[in-house]
């Protein structure tokens, strides 16, 4: 076998290595294959499923049918056939991925040393449609859909030049997923691309089927509960994203993208802050960030206070408090973690279910349970009051992973403050500190602008900036040209002009 | 000896700022005034200005040293008093260190039994807070100067506190002004110094910051920084107590966060004490770091191995350290030797090195 391979010279395939490649392919009832007629020297082989029938229609057979007896070789095909996207190869495994991935193949059968495939695939993709969990009010309404084409498009398009470039991976073994790392030369710190391409080369996993899994296996630190890198479904957060000097990745079939390094502020960042006032964005993202404290402490501060530290309360509130515990036979800890749970229960039963019956869960949870639950004395008022107000603060986090990670970190919270009430959740508190002092987002810290301390960046961290103050892009990404625009200098005139002038 | 640690292990020279503040202001805090008012009476805060310059003259001398030496202290040791002598004095620097990490753990847990648990055991707290102080010095001293900035910004909600008894002191208990004479300003001065120990940590770290020297500024600033809290919570305690009752409370900041009442919350020491875990947990981490880094130089032990051992070690210490006596005993030991250490064997090995190098030079 090896012999008769080097006598007729390794690149052409020998024609049992073609033949066995399209009787394997046929045992799908799916590939077709065929000729025009008995004496024709070339046959077409594709996937029924794969190929538009009608550019294979129009383009390819009716033009074969027209002058097929006058051609002898591949080539002469190709010049014929108006399709753009065509290769003329001998290789069997790029043959292989080719049909795999919707071309036409064409060979001779007594020579199939040359084998002409056209692509014709068949996209199917869904509509642009209305981002759904990153909705907003004001701003673009497109989103993400599952074909990587119509997704680098709604980017390209936004970011009019050939400095954004992009660079097609394949990962998976099984399900050779293409991905593309998307960034722009000149504003991006090269070092960070390369560490994006690096790290999607390392991977091996048979099946790459959301953008999700390849989060998941780049991430720095992939025990996190941490997401390292921000899912997004807008493209305009992408293009914004990649003029800040960030790197994005596509993935084929999965309608998001992920863009990085990130610190963790920037999960408190909803894109709409930039539609609104500087002002306006400023307080929500403020709200957003107590709310996120408020959801971790709040229930761990009940339990706490109500296990050991009950002289913190004022008298009126202490009053209030006891009435609403009393005859409630379970401890602080147990009565919260219950509750907890509840809530869970009711997130998760709602996640699973169609749109309009999670309505009815809402209500039934909600309304029926908690209150039957404190008529029955199994819970407070308060306490019931304090975990839904939680749970709504959860949901406030723009991203949506991250309102997982703050729900998860709550209950090694409660736990401590059943134990050692306030200084439970000071040790808790510095665990949960030291881990996200340790992570790191593409090799850049998580933690940045806080640590290390980066003054420059604050002006987007905590508190949004007008757009005319924020003339350098985030240090923390080490961009190669920091920045954005150069002010224009301003008049001299306005400041020396008095009331009535 | 071991190469100089790399870029990526190495923080940028403002750091020791907060290096320096989160390591001076400690446990002691919370207890400094009532050892100085038997002293200084409302004269402490010309005290606490006489240890702080006497501070800044020692880091300065610090500096000098390891500038000249441009590595940590047990290269220094070794290449002015050799193998043998300097690797001796590098190892009692260590246990110095150690000692100081003991003491530190060995009050905050005591805080914690008179302040909020009574019955808790030692090495339970201890065991728990050597649990944290590993997961932070297992990542090196990028991570523990991390956590130096952020205690420092956790903290100053703590020191807003001091508003409240502010507002109810007496301007009029600071005076007279200058009516202790000054051989007991400088004994109470001598008192405080104790307090600005901690700085002998430069000793180690030095190398890890980048382009060192330029540290000098922020180390020195980070000192100033302490003095202004140690002097801000003085004065509200002088205006609070009278100099009587302030030498009687054994914790006056602790006394003082008792009596802030807001509309939600009363009794702030309960938060305020299991807040201040944020405040010595850096001092623990930076001590167990050097001290860990200091046998890795000296012995070429793997600081994963030593940090475990002298955890170990410290719970075991404080386990047992269980009578309030011997814990004094200890702690007026290692505030003698941490007197030696900053007044005498600093400027010993300063004008040593001196020497050392011009006779060198001569050669």
């Amino acid at each position: 076998m090896k012999k008769e391979r080097f006598k007729k010279g390794w690149r052409s395939p020998s024609k049992s290595e073609l033949a066995a490649l399209l009787e394997k392919c046929s045992e799908s009832s799916d590939f077709v294959t065929f000729k025009f007629h008995e004496q024709s020297p070339f046959a077409i082989s594709y996937y029924q499923t794969l190929v538009d029938k009608k550019v294979l229609q129009t383009s390819v057979l009716d033009t074969l049918k027209e002058k097929e007896k006058e051609w002898s070789t591949v080539e002469e095909i190709k010049e014929a056939v108006p399709i753009e996207n065509m290769t003329i190869t001998s290789q069997i495994s790029d043959i292989r991925d080719k049909l795999m991935s919707g071309h036409i193949l064409i060979y001779k059968e007594e020579d199939p040393s040359e084998c002409l495939l056209i692509s014709a695939a068949n996209v199917q993709a869904r509509q642009i449609s209305v981002p759904e969990t990153e909705y907003t009010v004001v701003g673009p309404k497109e989103s993400f859909v599952e074909s990587i084409e119509t997704n680098v498009t709604l980017v390209r398009k936004r970011l009019p030049t050939p400095d954004f470039k992009t660079k097609e991976l394949t990962v998976g073994n099984v399900t050779k997923t293409r991905v593309m790392v998307v960034y722009i030369d000149g504003i991006v710190s090269q070092e960070n691309v390369n560490t994006v391409i690096q790290r999607i080369d390392d991977i091996t996993y048979d099946k790459i089927v959301d953008a999700s899994f390849i989060n998941q296996m780049i991430a720095d630190n992939p025990s996190s509960p941490f997401p390292q890198m921000v899912d997004t479904e807008r493209p305009d957060r992408v293009a914004s994203d990649l003029s800040e000097g960030k790197v994005a990745i596509l993935v084929d079939g999965s309608p998001s993208a992920l863009t990085g390094p990130t610190t963790l502020t920037e999960f408190f960042t909803a894109f709409e802050d930039y539609f609104t006032i500087w002002e306006m964005a400023t307080v929500f993202r403020l709200i957003r960030l107590f709310a996120i404290v408020f959801s971790v402490l709040s229930t761990p501060l009940y339990v706490a206070v109500l296990t050991y530290h009950y002289e913190v309360v004022p008298q009126d509130v202490l009053t209030s408090l006891f009435a609403s515990r009393a005859g409630i036979p379970f401890p602080p800890l147990m009565e919260a973690i219950i509750l907890e749970l509840t809530i869970e229960l009711l997130r998760e039963a709602g996640a699973r279910l169609p749109i309009k019956v999670g309505q009815t869960i809402g209500i039934v949870g909600g309304i029926v349970i908690g209150t039957a639950a404190v008529q029955a004395g199994v819970t407070s008022n308060i306490l019931l009051i304090i975990v839904a107000l939680a749970a709504l603060a959860s949901f406030t986090t723009p991203v949506y992973q991250i309102s997982n990670a703050v729900r998860l970190i709550r209950f090694p919270f409660l736990i401590g403050a059943g134990l050692l009430g306030f200084f439970g959740i000071a040790i808790c508190s510095a665990i949960l500190l030291a881990h996200l002092l340790k992570i790191k987002s593409l090799g850049r810290p998580y933690l940045a602008p806080v640590y290390p301390v980066r003054l420059k960046d604050l002006k987007d961290a905590f508190i949004r900036l007008p757009f005319d103050k924020q003339i350098t892009r985030p240090m923390e990404l080490r961009p190669e040209q920091p920045f954005k625009f150069r002010p224009k200098p301003k008049p001299n005139t306005k400041n020396d002009l008095d009331i009535d002038e | 000896m071991l190469p100089l640690p790399g870029e990526d292990k190495q923080v940028s020279p403002y750091l020791a700022f907060y290096v320096i503040v989160t390591v001076q202001v400690g446990v002691a805090i919370l207890s400094f005034e009532s050892n100085l008012v038997k002293d200084a009476g409302q004269d402490m805060w010309i005290s606490i200005l006489m240890a702080a310059a006497a501070t800044h003259v020692l880091i300065w001398m610090t500096y000098q040293i390891l500038n000249k030496g441009e590595n940590d202290v047990t290269v220094i040791h070794r290449q002015l008093f050799g193998k043998w002598i300097g690797g001796l004095l590098s190892f009692l620097f260590i246990m110095y260190l150690f000692m100081i990490f003991v003491l530190t753990l060995r009050t905050y847990i005591e805080v914690i039994q008179l302040w909020m648990f009574p019955q808790i055991q030692n090495w339970y707290v201890a065991l728990i807070i050597a649990a944290i102080v590993y997961l932070y010095v297992i990542g090196g001293f990028r991570i523990v100067a991390g956590l130096c900035v952020i205690s420092f910004f956790l903290t100053i909600p703590l020191m807003l506190l001091k508003v409240f008894p502010l507002m109810e002191g007496l301007i009029t208990y600071l005076f007279p002004i200058f009516d202790y004479p000054i051989t007991a300003l400088a004994k109470a001065a001598k008192t405080m110094a104790l307090n600005y120990s901690g700085f002998e940590i430069l000793f180690f770290c030095y190398p890890f910051f980048k382009q060192a020297p330029q540290s000098h500024k922020w180390a020195q600033l980070g000192s100033a920084a302490s003095t202004f809290i140690y002097l801000a919570a003085a004065l509200v305690s002088i205006m609070y107590f009278t100099k009587e009752h302030l030498a009687e409370v054994f914790w006056p900041t602790l006394t003082l966060w008792k009596i802030v009442d807001l509309p939600f919350m009363e009794r702030l020491e309960y938060l305020g004490v299991a807040l201040w875990l944020f405040v010595i947990l850096p001092n623990l981490c930076l001590y167990l770091w050097a001290a860990t880094r200091g046998l890795k130089q000296l012995f070429a032990i793997r600081q994963k191995k030593s940090l475990v051992f002298f955890l170990f070690l410290g719970v075991l210490f404080c386990a047992f350290l269980r009578e309030p006596a011997y814990t004094e005993r200890l702690l007026r030991f290692i505030n003698e030797a941490g007197l030696y250490v900053m007044y005498i064997y600093i400027p010993f090995l300063y004008v040593y090195q001196l020497i050392y190098h011009k006779l060198r030079g001569q050669r």
